[in-house]
């Protein structure tokens, strides 16, 4: 059947390629982030890219839009074989992305963030607003969106922010190449569905479509073809009727990776009974107006505890109060028989709380310091020597076991951050906090874009490691993280927390429809 | 890594040493009167004070910020405290002169500090506006220049050691090296670096933020009266101009120094070598008789090149890890 398939598009072949990649190779100070990458894009097609992180594909992508410059190799567009392509190239030629962090201008409308910065002129250089305005209704028509066209951008949820971006590309920008770039990550599962169906539709009119994702699930179900990238490489290209997940997996990670052995939590959890009866903190009536209310709940050394909710319930938030990086309107913390309200980190790090901030590269590491340095920023207190001098050789010590144990790829620990690849920054950051010794983590999306086996290394870090001496309030997008190790499940829902689990009760629909804000089922578990 | 890319490396990161050197040698052959012991002795002691205020502006640019204040900062500090001990309160101990010398100097920075963190000021703003208050009220104050100080006032500026070396070189030399100790092995230098490359981490990190940019402004102002004080002490006045355009050089000290302008990266060593420089190529251009105006464009030129240099060195460091690269790549591709 396939094969037949093959020799059908093989007649076709050299018209229906937009784009084309031969031997595109990319260079990093650091790193080869692509090796003679062979990759085309069709019309009338949704070709999926799947890879680990650092696997290159935010390189491909960037190389296709322009925005990246490859080392070698040859792009070719509609037969026009270039070197590199720039920005305003790949726009000419109608390739069109949505990025994975929404770029919209949050001071300007709707209308004016679709349209910037080609606006609809008339009288010379005029802007038509009637034009664009007419314009926009129709497509927000033919779309089924709904957003409302003259609402200011910021106030739209992520969500709403992303799928805004999708309009741009697939409606106004008439792009003949749309690529999504991890669109979905932060898209509900509402919005989700309206993306998919989008996405169809496009193929429908003959676009080309690329489509990249981690999520293996997406990718089968939306995608006619998808290709594996691993370690800058090319590993396969399948028709996806043709796969299914454990083959997938199985392409993704490499030889000896079993999609079953995932599962983390399960032998390492019942090994022994680390958990305790002593609180370590209780949360008590915590307020804040306008992102939750009335938050309510214990924590047990030796426990991990999830927060399971939707981009926008409340979950940073509430974890940014605690640590006192914004702060709270109401009730308080108990923490080491105090009852309190911490006003920044510092404080609350000294009390033994830290906290890992969802986004790595603005919040968390400092990319100019070395490893060592960031390793050791939380912990410098503790390296002190008797005239309060850093002790370097400590210092070193320090970062080295925790590189060790982390398993960090870097050349040395003397090495600039920046040059690293976002799962080995996660683990830099995820060494930071644990270097500081606390007695409470509060983790916001520790395995938040990275690869499935860092993912893996990470939760089984969080489940066997902090949990010793601490207790783990632990965040994540999805569920399946959660349910692997936490001991309990809380769920927030615009900002209450509407349920808790057991870990005996964990099954993923009630949580599902909890996370959702399906009031009913879940009651009985209270 | 091969040996061959460290020592290239580390060439790069001591660059503006390697700069030095070479200039040096160039000037030790053709400039007249340059290779003598007095005129070496001389290029240190010229760069005494211009070294403070490069120091002061450094750690300012690794938080992150910037101090346009210190030029003024360096008359208005000596200034204010020598007519509060000469003429407003008669007969005070010159010791207690130097005392409020420093003292006010820090004051400065404190404010400059106090306002850009906590009220939320832009920090160009800021001291542009410190700048042109501090250096009004000298003018205003100071009519021309009170001559004529006390010995031990002078003391800094002014005496000789051994060797006809003059103590400020010794206390430059000194500052230079206990800051190099600061940034390398205090958690403050360390904070004060982290601060300059990300703010937000730094805070959420534990690190008082607000603390390590306050610091880096009463360290500037501090150094700039250290600075006003030699000035004085040289001249054996106050002097209501001086300092006038110093704070361009110090930009240009500390970038050439190998200061990021954008925070979170320098040394104290390297500043040296940046404030060195800048003396050797005034000293050497008098030597050889170029008009003054032409040496002050020139120095204004340098400023251009530290900044082509600084985009360059990034660019070759790149090029150092691709090469490396390329040859791992190749050897991988052999054993396939």
């Amino acid at each position: 059947m396939i094969k037949l398939n093959e020799e059908e598009k093989e007649s076709n072949r050299e018209n229906d390629f937009i784009v084309q990649f031969k031997d595109v190779t990319k260079i990093y100070s650091g790193t080869v982030a692509l090796h003679k990458i062979n990759i085309e894009v069709k019309r009338g097609e949704v070709h999926g890219i799947i890879g680990k992180n650092g696997a290159g594909k935010t390189t491909l992508v960037g190389i296709m839009s322009g925005i990246i410059d490859p080392t070698e190799g040859e792009i070719i567009i509609k037969g026009k074989k270039y070197r590199s392509i720039s920005r305003q190239r790949a726009k000419k030629e109608g390739i069109s992305i949505i990025p994975q962090e929404s770029q919209v201008i949050p001071d300007l409308s709707v209308v004016e963030n679709i349209f910037t910065p080609d606006y609809i002129r008339s009288w010379g250089n005029f802007i038509n607003w009637k034009k664009m305005y007419s314009k926009i209704e129709k497509v927000i028509d033919e779309s089924q969106i709904n957003i409302n066209p003259y609402a200011r951008a910021g106030d739209l949820s992520i969500s709403e922010q992303q799928l805004l971006l999708v309009l741009k590309a697939c409606f106004i920008d008439d792009a003949q190449v749309i690529i999504f770039d991890e669109v979905s990550s932060s898209l509900t599962k509402k919005d989700e569905e309206v993306l998919y169906r989008i996405i169809r539709e496009q193929k429908k009119k003959g676009k080309a479509i690329l489509f990249i994702s981690h999520s293996m699930e997406e990718i089968l179900e939306i995608c006619d073809l998808v290709t594996i990238l691993r370690d800058g490489k090319v590993i396969a290209k399948e028709e996806c009727a043709c796969l299914d997940k454990n083959k997938l997996s199985y392409f993704i990670v490499g030889g000896e990776y079993n999609y079953k052995e995932h599962e983390v939590g399960e032998e390492s959890g019942k090994e022994e009974e680390k958990e305790s009866n002593e609180i370590v903190l209780s949360v008590r009536n915590f307020t804040k107006f306008g992102a939750f209310q009335n938050i309510n709940f214990d924590l047990k050394k030796g426990e991990v505890v999830g927060l399971a909710g939707l981009r926008g319930s409340g979950r940073t938030e509430l974890f940014k109060a605690i640590a006192g990086i914004d702060l709270a309107d109401k009730g308080w913390i108990k923490i080491g028989n105090e009852e309190k309200r911490f006003t920044d980190p510092a404080q609350a790090l000294q009390n033994g709380i830290v906290y890992l901030p969802e986004d790595r590269e603005k919040e968390g590491l400092i990319d100019i310091l070395t490893v060592r340095e960031n390793l050791t920023l939380s912990s410098l207190p503790r390296l002190l020597n008797k005239v309060r001098l850093i002790n370097l050789e400590e210092e070193k010590k320090l970062a080295t076991t925790l590189a060790e144990r982390l398993s960090i790829l870097t050349p040395s620990i003397e090495e600039e951050l920046k040059k690293l690849s976002g799962g080995n920054k996660q683990k830099v950051l995820m060494g930071k906090v644990l270097s500081a010794n606390p007695i409470v983590y509060l983790l916001d999306e520790p395995t938040k874009g990275i690869d499935i086996s860092t993912k893996k290394e990470i939760l089984k870090i969080i489940k066997e490691e902090l949990s010793r001496f601490a207790g783990i309030i632990m965040s994540s997008p999805g569920l399946e993280d959660l349910i692997l190790i936490c001991d309990r499940i809380l769920v927030l829902y615009k900002g209450e927390i509407v349920g808790e689990f057991f870990e005996d009760k964990f099954k993923e629909i009630d949580l599902y429809r909890a996370v959702q804000g399906v009031r009913d089922k879940f009651v009985e578990n209270n | 890594m091969e040996r061959r890319t460290k020592v290239e490396l580390f060439l790069l990161d001591n660059l503006i040493w390697l700069i030095l050197a070479g200039y040096f040698l160039i000037n030790a052959l053709v400039t007249p009167r340059f290779f003598t012991y007095n005129n070496i002795i001389n290029i240190f002691y010229h760069s005494t004070i211009l070294g403070m205020l490069v120091l002061g502006q450094g750690l300012v640019l690794m938080t992150g910020h910037l101090d346009l204040s210190i030029e003024s900062t360096l008359a208005f500090a000596p200034g204010i405290a020598i007519l509060l001990t000469t003429k407003w309160v008669l007969g005070l101990n010159p010791i207690i002169a130097i005392i409020l010398t420093l003292l006010i100097g820090a004051l400065v920075g404190l404010f400059n500090g106090y306002c850009i963190t906590r009220i939320g000021i832009n920090a160009f703003l800021q001291t542009l506006s410190m700048l042109i208050i501090l250096r009004g009220l000298v003018l205003y104050l100071i009519p021309l220049a009170i001559y004529g100080l006390d010995e031990a006032y002078i003391f800094f500026g002014r005496a000789r050691t051994f060797g006809n070396i003059p103590v400020a070189v010794f206390l430059m030399l000194g500052i230079f090296v206990l800051f190099d100790f600061v940034l390398k092995r205090t958690p403050f230098g360390r904070y004060l670096l982290a601060t300059g490359g990300n703010a937000r981490a730094s805070y959420i990190s534990g690190i008082n933020t607000n603390k390590s940019i306050i610091s880096a402004f009463v360290l500037a102002g501090l150094l700039a009266s250290v600075a006003g004080l030699l000035a004085a002490g040289r001249q054996n006045a106050v002097n209501n101009t001086m300092g006038d355009g110093m704070v361009l050089l110090s930009f240009a000290g500390a970038i050439l120094g190998g200061v990021s302008v954008s925070g979170g990266k320098g040394t104290s060593i390297g500043m040296l070598g940046g404030t060195l420089f800048l003396g050797m190529i005034s000293n050497s251009l008098t030597l050889l008789g170029v008009n003054v105006f032409i040496v002050y464009a020139l120095q204004g030129l340098l400023i251009f090149v530290a900044l082509v240099l600084d985009r360059v060195k990034v660019k070759a460091e790149e090029l150092l890890f691709r090469r490396e690269m390329l040859k791992k790549l190749g050897i991988s591709m052999k054993q396939d």
